[in-house]
């Protein structure tokens, strides 16, 4: 009876968990592995498979063009974080110190870019922000007397921030309000009691006892960033000009699939990933490590 | 005074939650307006193409790049549905088993499912590229239902683990002492208590798949095999000059008809599974 109890767990378990450990591996450990061989080759359009050791690797140190998309990954991480962060604040801020409805209300109409398909979201950014006199914006301050304005040719950074930000923002809003609400309401009623200002209950209440929620979203938020380019590639595509808005990851999408068939570099494109790979990789542990430290330090209060 | 702060408060809150709003009933808009690239007039002659699917009549030269426009949302809905059924099975079950029972590994597992997750799979491009074409799947819809499922599924399990880890052993330890076998139990009484989570990460994979633009841009080439994210992208591509974008918006309507309907009937679960997924 024992062994056949032993038996049927292990049955269970095998039938209900393969599928998905086949396709974790299949899918992505195996990617993984095969871009960091990659990387170690010539791979190109004939996919033959060439090893030429760490030369690629020494071609991205002497490559001109790695400043430039180091520099454009910066900018763009720390900015749409920056964007992501703060208007996120704000809205989570904002709907908790309104009536409920339409708290609720708001933060679901700001969860609506998110939802919708990127290609639709990116081109209505375009259309209104578009540079041309037909473009939205344009449209309304040529109607209106004004000289119309290069937006995306002149505002390229803060139209991408606009772009990803109203989608990154969302989800940050949805963690911090959910945060702001667990506080127990005693702590702002006493410090009200006391004749606190609103602005003094935000900063000496609110935001010390969000301020791991904070971190975990910045955490969180900067390992996504580094591997994002949708947005990028569906609105700017690395222009305008040389390389303004080319992150590493994209640089990466282009030296493979990029318009002519003479890109498909796979080996140095494999090479960028990889090393977005291990900054990655070093990151997610990293947060993995505070963050399960700090759970451990709350665990025995919950006791 | 104090009123007059709350007052300017609402009012805040108000115009900040119609924010997002704004591009898309510009959107709208723009899809019944009479002039091609500016909101002017109220016409439905930029939906004409919903009767034959065709999106150039007068110009059979065009018409001949582009597809149906209702076979690319036939595409696009084998890929929604696909995508759905797939996560939605496989994470129903894995995570019924990571959430009951204890194995070697288990943690192990966990901690791959989060990290895969943190590090989006889009950086893998190159090496499913290669893999899809190694296995004859480059060009086929079903090579990106498969990797669009892999991507979503770490999160499905996350979400799922979540909401079975809600359920009190109590409930099901009293189905077993009534006789059932672990199966039964997980049918006829774990899977009706968590159908909120199914739901949610069903509707989540659903819209997923539905919106999906990268793999679609990467692995396919053929235009019959195009979804509507495709065909939106490409018209906006090669009409940016600002020829005819009225019936782009018209076309990009269609297109969120599904996603509109969805999002306002389940937006209470989008924000649970947008929760679930980063509560680690």
């Amino acid at each position: 009876m024992r062994v056949s109890r032993e038996l049927s767990k292990k049955l269970i378990i095998g039938v209900m968990l393969t599928p998905a450990v086949v396709v974790a591996v299949l899918f992505l450990a195996v990617p993984a592995a095969l871009t960091i061989l990659i990387s170690l080759t010539e791979l190109d359009y004939r996919f033959k498979w060439i090893w030429c050791g760490l030369n690629n690797y020494a071609r991205l140190l002497t490559d001109p063009t790695t400043r430039l998309v180091v520099q454009a990954t910066a900018i763009y991480v720390a900015g749409t974080l920056a964007f992501n962060t703060l208007w996120g604040l704000c809205l989570a801020l904002l709907s908790t110190h309104v009536h409920d409805a339409l708290g609720t209300f708001m933060r679901a109409a700001w969860l609506l870019p998110r939802v919708l398909p990127s290609v639709v979201w990116a081109m209505l950014m375009m259309w209104i922000f578009s540079p041309l006199d037909a473009g939205f914006l344009n449209s309304l301050i040529i109607n209106m007397g004004g000289q119309p304005v290069p937006w995306t040719f002149r505002y390229y950074w803060p139209f991408l921030f606009v772009v990803n930000g109203f989608i990154g923002s969302s989800l940050s809003a949805i963690i911090f309000s959910s945060a702001i609400k667990s506080i127990p309401p005693d702590y702002i009623i006493a410090a009200k009691v006391d004749g606190a200002s609103s602005f003094t209950i935000i900063t000496r209440i609110i935001l010390p006892m969000i301020k791991w929620h904070i971190a975990f979203f910045v955490a969180y938020n900067t390992l996504s960033l580094l591997a994002s380019f949708e947005y990028i590639l569906l609105t700017l595509n690395g222009g305008p000009g040389y390389y303004t808005t080319e992150v590493m990851i994209l640089r990466a999408y282009h030296l493979a699939f990029g318009q002519y068939m003479v890109a498909m570099d796979f080996g140095y494109a494999a090479t960028h990933v990889t090393i977005l790979l291990v900054v990655g990789l070093v990151l997610s542990i990293a947060y993995w490590r505070v963050f399960r430290l700090r759970r451990l330090m709350i665990e025995p209060k919950l006791e | 005074m104090v009123k007059v702060r709350t007052i300017l408060l609402y009012l805040v809150a108000v115009v900040v939650a119609a924010v997002p709003l704004v591009p898309l009933g510009l959107l709208f808009a723009l899809a019944l307006s009479e002039h091609p690239v500016y909101v002017r007039g109220l016409t439905l002659a930029n939906f004409e193409f919903l009767k034959t699917g065709v999106l150039f009549p007068g110009d059979p030269h065009r018409s001949k790049i582009y597809p149906n426009v209702y076979t690319a949302a036939a595409n696009t809905l084998l890929l929604a549905l696909g995508n759905m059924a797939l996560v939605t099975l496989i994470s129903s079950m894995a995570g019924y088993v990571i959430s009951r029972y204890s194995f070697r590994g288990r943690s192990a597992l966990l901690g791959t499912f989060l990290v895969i997750h943190g590090v989006p799979a889009s950086v893998m491009l190159v090496a499913l590229y290669y893999l899809l074409k190694a296995t004859g799947l480059l060009n086929t819809l079903l090579g990106v239902v498969l990797v669009k499922m892999a991507v979503d599924l770490p999160l499905g399990v996350w979400v799922l683990k979540g909401f079975y880890d809600g359920i009190p052993w109590d409930t099901e330890i009293a189905a077993l002492v009534d006789g059932t076998s672990r199966f039964g139990a997980f049918f006829r009484v774990m899977l009706p208590l968590v159908s909120p989570g199914i739901f949610s990460i069903a509707l989540f994979s659903f819209l997923s798949g539905w919106g999906e633009f990268i793999f679609v841009y990467t692995f396919i080439q053929s235009s019959t095999n195009w979804t509507l994210s495709m065909l939106i992208q490409s018209l906006f591509a090669s009409e940016m000059g600002g020829i005819n974008l009225a019936l782009i918006a018209a076309l990009s309507v269609f297109y969120l008809v599904p996603v509109l309907v969805l999002f306002v009937v389940g937006e209470k679960y989008l924000v649970r599974v947008t929760i679930g997924g980063v509560k680690g």
